[in-house]
């Protein structure tokens, strides 16, 4: 009787089943950064694009307001400045010798990815001296969520630099 | 009541970003807090917020996380687990339930040499960790080391009690040629227990079919299904196995019904999209596509391989068997289920390369494996 119950104890607290179960895909963020090439003098200027998945956002800032499992356009935009809030905390450029660089959120859409819908946050990247690099700073969603990857790719005229930002790997020099 | 079909179909691949012209269009499903067990974690969340020191509270958490993302097939969640542990992981002796949680995170992302590495190191802190154990025979069946398996099930016994031992050796029985023993043995894990979680009846359940798919028993493999998914309704892996077996009994249209709620999971859309294809619809170019892109999604940020659907992606719907194979092998080196074997079996007839599968027939004799779809093909490589 006594083991028959301490066995019972037993299963309700593990973890069995089939260990092969692969479905969605983990956290992606993606990170597109185009260098304006007809920036001033002197500055530097580029245009951002910030592909977050909205069911991450969710996560961590509740934005289906009437808990129905379905994120409708108007509780998205109803979080808006908190999404901006919450994102541009994650994410800084600096220039050589530590000058500030400042992000400028400009606006916000939606894109569609193979796994779902993305709050799309557009912003501008603007150093008042133009640097010789460009120190990327990435933590979005680290804390809660190790395996969470942002995928960045960067334009400078003909040339392309990708990286895939990680825990290990959140800080990023760029050559310009 | 399942959802029509057609709800299943993915919104077009080419878009630009956009602004959505009404408040009301729906962009987006995410977990419902009416759910219950997404109210449970974030009971536990919040218990654990107040006492962010609590190893149990976090423990349990975890737990949850884990347990959830593996029934709704929602990768996330090993990673909230995985952040909510960390700070005990970053000990330099993390405590035994902390290592055996996050080796069971990195076998669900299929890190099998690195799981190994945690469990071995838990057993030997605590030689009696039913988990761990468990785990370590689970992980030798996935990779088809099938006397390291049975030691480990008899570990589980002496851990955590007949019922989850019985489980275990029926399971490996299903792959060793045993399927029918493994039928009767699992019907005694049935009766053994008293009141066990429904997780645990479902699984039973599930072992059954794969047994009965064994011996080839359809009508018994199905009600096994049914039965399963009765008490675990939205069960990813129950899902897609059923797909699978309804696939190849030829009946599609079913996939489609069966899954249409399930599109945002990959191996359940790999389905749907077999189904298309099965179908000859024409929607087939479409779901090809997603599949194509999220699979570029995985490769993008590096991602553990996901061989399996993969290989079966590039036979059946890229019709490229070469490719098909190379992946194939390459999966076949980490994972050797029966799904995976066939897999291999397939690609090797289709690109016409019968021995790059010299080494899986020689594994499916030594295992003694019984399949009337693998053996027929394993005939056929044989003979030529």
């Amino acid at each position: 009787m006594k083991a028959g119950a301490m066995a019972l104890i037993v299963v309700s607290a593990l973890i069995f089943g089939p260990p092969v179960v692969r479905a969605h895909s983990a956290s992606d963020a993606y990170l597109n950064l185009t260098v304006d090439s007809g920036s001033p003098r002197g500055m530097f200027v580029a245009h951002g694009q910030w592909d977050i998945a909205l069911r991450d956002l969710d996560f961590v800032l509740k934005l289906d307001d009437d808990g129905d499992g379905r994120l409708s356009w108007g509780e998205v935009r109803h979080h808006q400045s908190a999404i901006e809030r919450y994102a541009y905390a994650y994410l800084s450029f600096s220039g050589d010798s530590g000058n500030a660089c400042v992000i400028k959120p400009m606006r916000q859409m939606i894109d569609d990815h193979a796994d779902g819908a993305y709050a799309a946050l557009f912003f501008d990247v603007v150093c008042k001296q133009a640097p010789l690099k460009l120190r990327l700073h990435y933590d979005l969603f680290f804390a809660v969520d190790p395996s969470h990857r942002g995928i960045f790719v960067m334009h400078d005229r003909a040339n392309l630099a990708t990286a895939v930002l990680s825990p290990q790997n959140d800080v990023i020099d760029l050559t310009l | 009541m399942p959802a029509d079909a057609t709800t299943a179909a993915p919104p077009a691949p080419f878009r630009a970003p956009y602004l959505p012209s009404t408040d009301t269009e729906e962009l987006q499903e995410v977990p419902s807090t009416q759910d219950p067990a997404v109210s449970e974690m974030k009971a536990l969340r919040a218990t654990l917020d107040t006492a962010p020191h609590s190893l149990p509270a976090a423990i349990q958490l975890a737990g949850a996380y884990v347990d959830y993302g593996r029934q709704v097939g929602d990768a996330h969640y090993a990673g909230y687990a995985e952040a909510v542990i960390a700070p005990w992981m970053a000990q330099a002796r993390p405590p035994p339930s902390v290592l055996v949680t996050q080796a069971n995170i990195l076998q669900y992302r299929h890190q099998f040499r690195e799981a190994r590495v945690l469990l071995q190191k838990t057993l030997s802190m605590d030689r009696n960790n039913a988990q761990a154990w468990l785990t370590l025979a689970t992980l030798d069946m996935v990779q088809g080391d099938y006397s390291s398996a049975g030691k480990g099930c008899t570990e589980v016994i002496a851990s955590a009690g007949l019922e989850l031992g019985l489980a275990c050796s029926a399971n490996l029985r299903s792959y060793t040629g045993q399927a029918r023993q493994s039928l009767a043995l699992l019907h005694q894990a049935e009766a053994a227990g008293g009141p066990v979680p429904a997780s645990y009846r479902a699984w039973v359940q599930g072992l059954m079919a794969e047994s009965a798919e064994r011996l080839g028993d359809w009508p018994l493999a199905e009600s096994h299904y049914l039965s399963a998914l009765k008490l675990l309704p939205r069960d990813n892996f129950l899902l897609v196995a059923y797909a699978d077996f309804l696939l190849d009994r030829a009946r599609p249209k079913e996939v489609l019904t069966l899954l249409a709620d399930h599109a945002q999971s990959d191996t359940a859309f790999l389905r749907l999209a077999l189904a298309q294809s099965a179908l000859h619809s024409e929607q087939v170019g479409r779901y090809t596509w997603i599949m194509a892109a999220r699979f570029e999604a995985l490769t993008l940020r590096g991602s553990d391989f996901f061989g399996r659907e993969q290989a079966r992606f590039a036979l059946e719907l890229q019709h490229d068997p070469q490719s098909a194979l190379d992946l194939a092998r390459r999966n076949w080196q980490v994972q050797r289920e029966p799904w995976d074997t066939r897999l291999l079996l397939e690609a090797a007839i289709a690109a016409g390369q019968p021995q790059a599968a010299s080494e899986a027939l020689d594994f499916l004799q030594k295992a003694k494996l019984e399949d009337p779809i693998i053996e027929p093909l394993a005939r056929r490589l044989r003979a030529q």
